[in-house]
């Protein structure tokens, strides 16, 4: 790296932007112009247009904000109460308890949802208040479901996978089906956290509802059909090769219009606010996009990820070592940015010492979703965190300590997906193709 | 050339000139001023989520186009152009409703007098952006137009149709950028809703 002065002032120029408050989209189109500026002498602006037009009309980007409608549609139905009472009979005899209600809706509403904090607040406005009135000890309420609404970004659809898919040019079905295994062994080890503290904790006297009986619990999973077909529809048909993950978002959100519509919840009021907010949070995604596209571009005159990966190159690092400065890397970072932003301003950077490690780009995938989940609950900026002091009322810093155990799983979790890859690359191997049957 | 330049030049004296004569108004006299823009970001908001829902159409056309042996040419084309048209011209509804995505650690730490002096930073910045781009997309498009450029795909669209939501929807943001740099400016907060996000109304 060569021009170092130069590369030092780029840095700056972006950490100032971002730092002082300058919306994350903007600012990236700003640093993405400074270094167009200072490295070329091409003309920015025309080159700068052509990126972001074809990084904004692009098709596989369509599946972003058809999956967020469908998250927006089902956040204002009666699925939260339904699944809570579908789910509450199977989980109140375990150890643990209803807590385990949390991380189980969370993992199968992360089915039908893409996001973090869709799945927090759907799963969160009917366990809170269940749980609370149960007298679970608070900061085991709010903790996993902390934690586990995290899921949602790693069970598909997921807007995280879709972003990287979209960054990198990899198949998002492929991602999506990657997200699966490693998305569910998270949940059993959440589960696994919460039995064991509760057979521990010396504080454990919850108010047990009356017990069922088989055919009662049978009775009540009624309520969890309607989700269930839904996740069939979204899930399956990308699996069986029926739709691209387009589709499938298309399906979900007709899916879930129907569901709102048979519990009657569907009305002008719930339809134009569900439409309004998805358009919105894809407006907010896109925007991020777009300023990436132009900013990757710009990275690639300045050198620095070809410089990067080169410098990386001679430490001759092992695999492990290279992720384990990863990690530490995306933990900082998702300390002070979210998960899309973290991931769109560094795969420019990372994903050439990624290739050259020979590290699979799927699989990878994976691994950063992990490390942006932590992002989520890592304070002094976590998503999640915010959503649940918005509907708590508790301070940030006991929601941040009562997540930091699951901040743990989730680090042992980018260990167990070291250990076992296959994890994340067997499910995508074997989908079927559309077309192929 | 010359006539190119031209046209140009004067496209951009006329935008000038009418943004320039709305927003002293702003200042003057503020209150219809103020319906005006808050309408215009709204109607561009409500023809956003009409290209979302287009993109719904679009694709479930196509899908039972296929399904019954048709085809539907062109079909992720102009889902593609509904894309960018719906984030485009909801970049600015976005913006106002407190969706788009900022690091507020330091804003939110900060009294009150620096938060307003970053604030002022943060919309003078943010307006410089949204115009530079804005003329660039006009620019884009105009060559499109004169060159009478035709996508590669199946749909064979002249490109400076899609490509003209690109150009409206980035001067909204310019203008809701300019207007809020202006209110911060004026009044001393801005105007942006303090959804921390979205979902937790």
């Amino acid at each position: 790296m060569e021009n170092i002065s130069i590369i030092i002032l780029f840095l700056f120029v972006m950490f100032t932007l971002l730092g002082t408050g300058v919306w994350v989209g903007l600012s990236l189109v700003g640093v993405a112009w400074v270094g167009m500026e200072l490295f070329t002498t091409r003309p920015v602006g025309d080159v700068m247009m052509t990126t972001i037009w074809s990084a904004s009309s692009s098709w596989t980007l369509t599946a972003l904000p058809l999956f967020i409608w469908m998250g927006e549609i089902l956040y204002r139905t009666r699925l939260s109460e339904d699944m809570f009472r579908g789910l509450a009979p199977w989980m109140s005899r375990f150890p643990g308890g209803l807590v385990h209600t949390n991380i189980v809706g969370c993992t199968v509403f992360a089915a039908v949802s893409g996001s973090s904090a869709a799945t927090l607040t759907t799963v969160g406005k009917m366990s809170i208040p269940e749980l609370r009135r149960r007298n679970y000890p608070e900061h085991m309420v709010i903790g996993t479901l902390a934690g586990a609404a995290t899921l949602g970004l790693m069970i598909p659809p997921s807007l995280t996978l879709i972003v990287y898919g979209v960054t990198i040019n990899e198949s998002i079905k492929k991602l999506f089906f990657a997200g699966v295994f490693p998305g569910l062994v998270l949940a059993l080890m959440f589960m696994t956290y919460v039995a064991v503290y509760s057979k521990v904790a010396r504080k454990w006297d919850p108010i047990m509802d009356d017990r069922m009986s088989f055919m009662d619990k049978l009775r009540n999973s009624r309520f969890l059909i309607p989700v269930i077909c839904l996740i069939l529809v979204v899930i399956g048909s990308m699996f069986f090769g029926f739709a691209t993950a387009t589709e499938a978002a298309a399906f979900g959100v007709i899916g879930a219009l129907i569901l709102a519509a048979l519990q009657g919840t569907l009305n002008w009021g719930s339809f134009s606010s569900s439409l309004m907010g998805a358009t919105r949070t894809s407006a907010m995604i896109a925007l991020i996009l777009a300023g990436a596209a132009f900013l990757s571009l710009s990275m690639g005159f300045t050198g620095l990820p070809r410089g990067l990966a080169n410098l990386i190159a001679g430490w001759e690092l092992s695999r492990f070592e290279l992720l384990m400065v990863l990690l530490i890397f995306y933990i900082i970072l998702g300390m002070f940015l979210d998960g899309i932003s973290s991931v769109v301003l560094t795969m420019a950077v990372v994903e050439p010492m990624i290739r050259d490690a020979g590290i699979d780009l799927i699989w990878f995938g994976i691994f950063i979703v992990v490390v942006v989940e932590m992002a989520q609950i890592t304070p002094p900026i976590g998503f999640n965190l915010f959503v649940l002091q918005g509907m708590t009322g508790h301070e940030m810093s006991f929601i941040a300590k009562a997540g930091l155990p699951m901040f743990f799983i989730m680090v042992l979790m980018v260990f167990v997906l070291i250990m076992f890859p296959e994890l994340a690359t067997w499910l995508p191997d074997n989908i079927r193709q559309p077309g192929a049957g | 050339m010359l006539t190119d330049i031209f046209t140009n030049v004067f496209f951009l004296f006329c935008l000038g000139l009418a943004v320039l004569t709305t927003f002293a108004m702003l200042v003057f006299t503020p209150a219809r001023v103020r319906q005006i823009y808050d309408g215009l970001y709204l109607i561009s908001g409500m023809a956003a989520a009409g290209f979302l829902i287009a993109i719904l159409t679009l694709i479930v056309v196509q899908m039972v186009a296929r399904w019954t042996g048709e085809i539907f040419p062109g079909a992720p084309e102009y889902a593609g152009y509904s894309m960018a048209a719906a984030s485009f011209l909801a970049f600015a509804n976005a913006l106002n409703n407190g969706a788009h995505i900022r690091v507020s650690i330091l804003i939110n730490a900060v009294p009150q007098r620096i938060r307003w002096l970053l604030n002022i930073w943060c919309f003078g910045i943010g307006s410089a952006v949204g115009w530079y781009v804005s003329y660039y997309a006009w620019r884009f498009t105009y060559w499109s137009w004169k060159f009478k450029d035709i996508s590669q795909g199946q749909d064979a669209t002249m490109l400076w149709i899609p490509q003209s939501a690109m150009v409206v929807g980035a001067i909204i943001l310019a203008i809701a950028l300019t207007d809020n740099f202006l209110h911060v400016l004026f009044s001393g907060n801005d105007r942006l809703k303090s959804a921390a996000f979205e979902h937790s109304e």
